[in-house]
């Protein structure tokens, strides 16, 4: 499985603080693959992905995106990945459909492709014709879904969420899972996560990496990190992970 | 291609149905008001119906009316006054009103050869623009009663004729001069500059609504986007920051334009309705002094002093212009990107609205040249003083003012582009922060550095 995410060392200190946000963080994730990153508030999980979707610059080390590098090459990056932020809105005088038209012309410049991302985006969405209602009359449910369809429909090679499933009620929560598992599985698809739902990403991830201050002290498929853990479940490996980081 | 999705959705933020029906309400609320302030000022100044009560059946105080509403510029309703309760007597007969000419008048005049007494009875209302204005003309024919008495006494008592009379009443004749840019014009300096007000009052306000208009809107937009977090969406895309910053600069400067363009148009029609009568009757007095031969009028007044703006001259202003609201944006843009909240977007429109508003008001009530050059040198640093300078400037043929003014403008500008660029070209659009704390102290991040949703 050829990787379509290749981190290595990615460092950020941001000026004026002392410590690294960031601090020498490498791994990879394969294609189709569904990787999660994890770790308490201020880990530094947004940092890597801010980098990784280039938005920040690294202090230090690089990722390749694609084989394209994000510090050299961040127009190509962006060519590959989607991004969405944690509690991310959308332009609420639009309508739905008329922000997928717009997210879509800023992927494609022929109407054809246009119109295939938003018909992928609508039929994945399920909003139907909520979609030719203004967004600013939409819940923060279906915002998120909207934003989750426009992610997905122009089917990059690398997926980057942040809290995917955040203010979602179960049902929705659910459907969402589903549908990104799909996504990887059926059209090879891969996805960067970000999530403090254990069950959500023991449920979601091939593998995940376990933040904790700047670093990344672990990675691994959820049962290898259960046996070496001797956890139960995904919370007591990141229980385990984070207090013996707290310890040294 | 990009850029064009980019700006119709810009646009479509800016120029919400919303924001049209302001624009119109706008409009209209200035042609609505220019009416009714022309309607109260052509009422009261135009028909000077004057209410008299005339308890003197004199030939004299006769004669004099008659010679009051002789040109048939005014027009006596007369009644009649009993007693001294003033109050009750207006309230009875419906007036706001009236003059008041005692029986006494012309034989105090004529016989006792004593100043007589005139009584004038108004009413004050509550503010009441109309009735002001109609105590003023009331004021005027008082004016012309005592004028014509003075010509009755001439011809009554002294055997005057009419030429005598008006050689005795205007020994002098006053002939005045205008010098503006080295130049003379036979004009009166008071009219020639009531008429240069009327046509460079409207530029300040042209600038001060474009500039804070665009700089709320850029603020809006940009700030909007951050809290958002469709910023962070925008910039993972494959378009260029610059295309994005340049696609939100172009939207507020086209949705500016248009907001001042009707701001203007009513402004244009306010001023034309409230100051129709007044202009009038001021270039009316200028011209048919010029049609006798003895002055300028004001148009020849104005190109003789070399006063009048040429086409060159208005395009230099119009420079001049874009160049202000693009540094507002420039500035707007940088503050924007600082907000994380509504509070601190609030807060960071006040240096803006401050470098808008004092320029703007020292420039209108005070004589730059005359100030101190302390008070000078801090003023032209504020890069919009140039701006409002700039008409009075090409107009007084200052060219040199209006060239530096312009070149500081565009170093301020690109210094101010430079900074918006490489803050929205790097880190810095995502980690300068300018919070407003919950106990309302502000400055809580500004500076630091730091992301709001650091991980």
């Amino acid at each position: 499985m050829a990787n379509v995410l290749e981190v290595q060392g990615l460092s950020k200190k941001y000026p004026k603080k002392d410590v690294f946000a960031a601090d020498g963080v490498s791994f990879s994730v394969g294609e189709g693959e569904i990787f999660a990153l994890i770790g308490p508030n201020g880990a530094g999980k947004t940092t890597t992905i801010r980098m990784i979707s280039t938005l920040i610059q690294p202090t230090s080390g690089d990722a390749l995106v694609a084989g394209h590098s994000v510090v050299k090459e961040a127009a190509k990056v962006r060519e590959s990945i989607t991004y969405l932020p944690d509690e991310a809105g959308a332009y609420k005088t639009m309508t739905g459909r008329k922000y997928l038209y717009f997210m879509a012309g800023l992927f494609a410049s022929d109407k054809e492709t246009v119109e295939m991302y938003v018909r992928r985006a609508e039929a994945i969405c399920g909003l139907g014709d909520r979609l030719d209602d203004k967004i600013g009359g939409y819940s923060r449910g279906m915002i998120r879904k909207l934003l989750l369809s426009r992610a997905v429909m122009t089917a990059p090679k690398l997926a980057i969420m942040d809290e995917a499933t955040s203010g979602l009620d179960v049902i929705n929560a659910l459907e969402i899972r589903k549908m990104i598992k799909n996504l990887a599985k059926e059209h090879n698809m891969s996805f960067l996560l970000s999530s403090h739902n254990m069950l959500e990403i023991e449920y979601l991830s091939d593998r995940v990496g376990i933040m904790t201050k700047g670093k990344l002290m672990v990675t691994g498929g959820i049962d290898e990190l259960k046996e070496r853990y001797s956890a139960a479940n995904l919370e007591e490996v990141f229980e385990r992970v984070v207090l013996e980081n707290e310890v040294r | 291609m990009k850029f064009g999705n980019l700006l119709k959705k810009e646009l479509g933020e800016l120029i919400t149905p919303q924001a049209i029906v302001s624009m119109v309400f706008v409009l209209v609320l200035f042609v609505f008001m220019g009416q009714i302030m022309g309607t109260a000022m052509e009422e009261s100044m135009d028909t000077s119906t004057i209410t008299v009560c005339n308890r003197d059946d004199s030939d004299f105080t006769k004669s004099v009316l008659d010679k009051v509403t002789k040109d048939g510029s005014v027009t006596i309703d007369y009644v009649d006054i009993q007693g001294e309760d003033y109050a009750a007597e207006l309230e009875r007969l419906d007036i706001k009103n009236s003059v008041i000419i005692p029986e006494d008048y012309g034989d105090s005049i004529l016989v006792n050869k004593e100043p007589a007494d005139i009584l004038f009875v108004s009413t004050v209302s509550t503010g009441g623009f109309s009735s002001s204005m109609s105590s003023l003309s009331a004021g005027d024919v008082i004016s012309s009663i005592q004028d014509v008495s003075t010509d009755e006494i001439l011809l009554r008592t002294y055997g005057l004729d009419d030429s005598e009379i008006e050689r005795v009443k205007t020994p002098v004749n006053l002939i005045e001069y205008t010098v503006a840019n080295g130049k003379t014009a036979r004009i009166s300096s008071t009219a020639l500059q009531a008429m240069m007000m009327m046509q460079s009052m409207i530029a300040p306000f042209v600038i001060f609504f474009l500039l804070l208009m665009a700089a709320q809107m850029i603020m809006t937009a940009i700030s909007t986007e951050k809290i958002d977090k469709t910023l962070e969406t925008l910039l993972s895309t494959p378009v260029s920051r610059l295309t994005v910053l340049m696609s939100k600069m172009t939207a507020a400067v086209i949705s500016a334009l248009l907001n001042a363009l009707f701001m203007m148009v009513g402004f244009f029609f306010y001023m034309t309705g409230m100051m129709g009568s007044a202009a009038e009757q001021i270039t009316g007095s200028m011209d048919a002094a010029a049609s006798a031969g003895e002055a300028l009028s004001s148009a020849q007044a104005m190109a003789e002093l070399g006063l009048a703006l040429s086409p060159v001259s208005y395009l230099l202003f119009g420079l001049q212009l874009f160049l202000t609201v693009a540094i507002g944006l420039a500035v707007s843009l940088i503050l924007g990107a600082m907000a994380t909240d509504v509070k601190s977007v609030q807060t960071l429109t006040m240096p803006i609205m401050i470098a808008v508003m004092i320029p703007f008001f020292i420039t209108m009530f005070l004589d730059m040249s005359e100030m101190s050059t302390v008070f000078k040198a801090i003023m032209f640093l504020i890069p919009f003083t140039h701006s409002y300078t700039a008409l009075t400037n090409l107009m007084n043929g200052d060219m040199l003012m209006y060239w530096g003014g312009l070149v500081y403008q565009i170093v301020f500008f690109c210094v101010c582009m430079f900074l918006a660029v490489r803050m929205f070209t790097t880190d810095k659009l995502f980690t300068m922060s300018f919070a407003v704390n919950n106990n309302g102290k502000k400055g809580g991040r500004f500076g630091k550095n730091q992301t709001p949703h650091e991980e």
